[in-house]
């Protein structure tokens, strides 16, 4: 989960990375401006790199050329996604520019933290042109970085005398905050050395294990909230995410309620596959509750562009007989009108079973569109026949 | 004998008093499989289906000195000190059912594991299966028969959509193996390969796979030097960039992970590619007529 920059600087703040003094300003507070001394720069808040060539970084003297660099960024789109935040800082002479960075090499399994002298250039950029460049440090995990390693890569970075001793500490302090924050990345591109002789992380890029935010309660105070990788979500995105729903939103109109992760992503291949639509990505997670049965239901049945639902329960440890009841109570409260083509197999079936026919018997007409094959059916012959039904709702 | 778990393999599970764990307890049972105790801590003297819980593993193994293959149910927060205990305790498979286990608890866990040379299957597996002998995980077994194909994907309904696409067409498993839909995992695509690859009972592979990590690109050059053929099936070839997809493995991040790079990469290595589950079938029964090395037909 990346973080925004001024939200991973309040992180460096935490572990005394060096950072400038900044206002954050979106559209309700330009107010904030009267805070800054200049000469300033204005930075637009996106998860996207490439910001300085896009036009995303500007420079400014005094507060009418940073009202207009502001008013220049604010609601402009960055790839897909739409600039709702600046990050006004103080801006310095520099005098030297590296890069550094803690990450999980997920080849050898193991932290490794990154240097180059080669500072504000993008990492690609560095490893396609220079790759002896970047220089490379393994850790074990879980092992905690001795104060001289952090001296040695301060001193292969160049710095001597009283910088050696800074970059070493921020050295240090940022694989500490990638450790303690279960970072899966910490980025300071430039970490740079000022004219004043001071270091200053210039940027910060931070990317969190989503997995292991229960253990940092904080946060959440500090208000970092769940997001894409690269962007917000939407808002039927945020009410999945609200109801423990792992959901993307995607073009199509067939509404995919798949079970699992991993076939719900082989399943929009498959919809493609055979000229499909799907109108969503959505993860039951193991053993889902009938409340989150029933919500995943929900979003796509209230989601107008859904023409017809394809649906697949694979009983492993989420059971075939919780399945058939979260749909028959759905369809019982809510009376859908939608088309739903279904398979379910595995664990609990034959319960699954006995609970959808007695619901058919009791309520043939709200059952009428719904059928559910089962382990003798293949899953592609469903998936076509979603799409059939689709094609034939669409020429009505 | 079948790859990591055959009928008379003895097996525990950690976390066994949880509501999964209890009722794939008794699946398990039905199944055949040898389950001698289970581990919940400050519950041992308890009883699941009839078999006896322990405080500690190593009380456990103290009763069962034997036993092969742990299983492991707990909750996330809870797997690294989880496999710590069966890897302290010296067993020789690890299971890891839980998911979403944070990434650098699993790091840890599993350098851990290979200082001793201890295999670690997940996390977020769906099991392992060598159908009519044993099932450790969450497999349903109605998707399973008895057979000569080896399957080896990351998540659960794809492995059962695997072996469900192989049966309805008259084939069967010598086992299936699910590695899991965790971002860092034990056992890759290549370990599951070399056992597949030595293994009498099995004479072809279908390994599927997904977008994120590279657990598959690493595993193609393998497929060069295996003289069984291997059948692959990739997804997530229209999957969003930058959006996690469930998994927490399953992120196109940059160009790294893509459905694209891991298509490449097999077929470059000797690897049969399936566009669609339906072909699998096709296709290993193709690669089995065209013996000797099908594969390369």
């Amino acid at each position: 989960m990346r973080l925004y920059e001024f939200e991973a600087k309040k992180l460096f703040r935490r572990y005394k990375i060096p950072v400038l003094e900044g206002v954050i300003i979106d559209r309700n507070s330009l107010n904030e401006l009267e805070k800054v001394t200049y000469p300033v720069v204005v930075k637009a808040q996106t998860f996207l790199g490439g910001r300085g060539k896009a036009g995303f970084i500007q420079f400014a003297s005094d507060k009418k050329e940073a009202n207009k660099a502001i008013c220049s960024i604010l609601g402009k789109s960055h790839g897909p996604f739409v600039i709702e935040k600046v990050l006004v800082e103080k801006r310095i002479d520099i005098e030297k520019e590296v890069y550094i960075a803690a990450t999980i090499d997920r080849l050898e399994h193991k932290p490794l933290f990154m240097l180059s002298k080669r500072g504000g250039m993008e990492i690609e950029a560095i490893t396609k042109h220079d790759p002896e460049e970047l220089l490379k440090y393994y850790f074990n995990p879980d092992d905690i970085m001795p104060g001289f390693k952090a001296r040695i890569m301060a001193a292969d970075l160049g710095f001597t005398g009283n910088g050696l001793g800074l970059v070493a500490g921020i050295i240090f302090e940022t694989y500490r905050l990638f450790q303690g924050f279960d970072c899966k990345l910490v980025e300071i591109n430039p970490l740079a050395l000022g004219k004043d002789k001071n270091i200053y992380a210039l940027d910060a890029k931070v990317d969190l294990d989503e997995d292991a935010m229960f253990r940092h309660p904080e946060l959440k105070e500090m208000g970092i909230t769940a997001r894409h990788e690269v962007g917000e979500l939407t808002q039927r995105e945020q009410t999945a995410k609200a109801a423990g729903i792992p959901y993307v939103d995607l073009d199509g109109n067939i509404g995919v309620f798949p079970g699992g992760a991993g076939f719900g992503i082989a399943a929009i291949d498959l919809i493609t596959h055979y000229q499909g639509k799907p109108a969503n990505f959505m993860d039951s997670g193991g053993a889902p509750t009938q409340e989150k049965l029933r919500a995943m239901l929900g979003l796509l049945i209230d989601n107008p562009k859904v023409k017809t639902i394809f649906g697949a329960r694979f009983g492993g440890i989420s059971r075939c007989d919780d399945w058939a009841k979260a749909l028959v109570q759905y369809v019982k409260e809510n009376k859908p009108k939608k088309p739903m083509i279904m398979r379910m197999a595995g664990n609990m079936e034959k319960q699954g079973r006995k609970i959808l026919e007695q619901a058919k018997r009791d309520y043939p007409e709200l059952f009428k569109d719904i059928k559910v094959y089962a382990v003798d059916t293949p899953i592609e012959d469903v998936i076509k026949e979603t799409i059939r039904i689709e094609k034939e709702l669409d020429t009505e | 004998m079948a790859i990591i778990i055959d009928k008379d393999t003895k097996t525990i599970v950690q976390g066994i008093t949880g509501k999964n764990a209890s009722l794939h307890t008794k699946f398990m049972l039905e199944y055949g499989t040898k389950i001698v105790g289970g581990v919940t801590p400050g519950k041992g003297g308890q009883v699941v289906e009839k078999i006896e819980v322990y405080d500690t593993v190593h009380q456990c193994l103290e009763v069962h000195p034997d036993v092969a293959v742990s299983s492991i149910w707990v909750p996330p927060r809870f797997a690294k000190d989880a496999i710590l205990e069966a890897v302290d305790a010296g067993i020789k498979t690890i299971i890891v059912i839980t998911e979403c286990i944070p990434i650098h608890d699993m790091l840890y866990a599993r350098l851990k594991a290979k200082e001793k040379d201890i295999v670690v299957i997940g996390g977020n597996t769906p099991g392992v299966i060598s159908p009519g002998k044993a099932l450790v995980g969450m497999l349903p077994k109605i998707t399973f028969k008895p057979g000569r194909i080896g399957t080896v994907a990351r998540s659960g309904a794809v492995t059962y959509y695997l072996a469900n696409s192989l049966n309805l067409a008259g084939f069967g498993e010598s086992t299936s193996v699910g590695l899991g839909g965790d971002p860092i995992l034990g056992a890759n695509y290549e370990d599951i390969l070399r056992l597949f690859e030595n293994d009498p009972e099995t004479d072809a592979v279908v390994m599927a796979g997904e977008i994120g990590g590279v657990y598959e690109e690493l595993a193609a050059p393998f497929i060069e030097h295996m003289s069984k053929p291997v059948i692959a099936f990739i997804t997530g070839k229209t999957a969003p960039q930058g959006k996690r997809l469930g998994h927490a493995g399953a992120i196109i991040e940059g160009n790294m992970g893509t459905a694209h790079s891991k298509i490449e990469a097999l077929k470059k290595h000797g690897a049969i590619l399936a566009e669609t589950l339906s072909e699998i079938p096709i296709l290993v029964k193709k690669a089995l007529e065209g013996e000797n090395k099908g594969k390369k037909a």
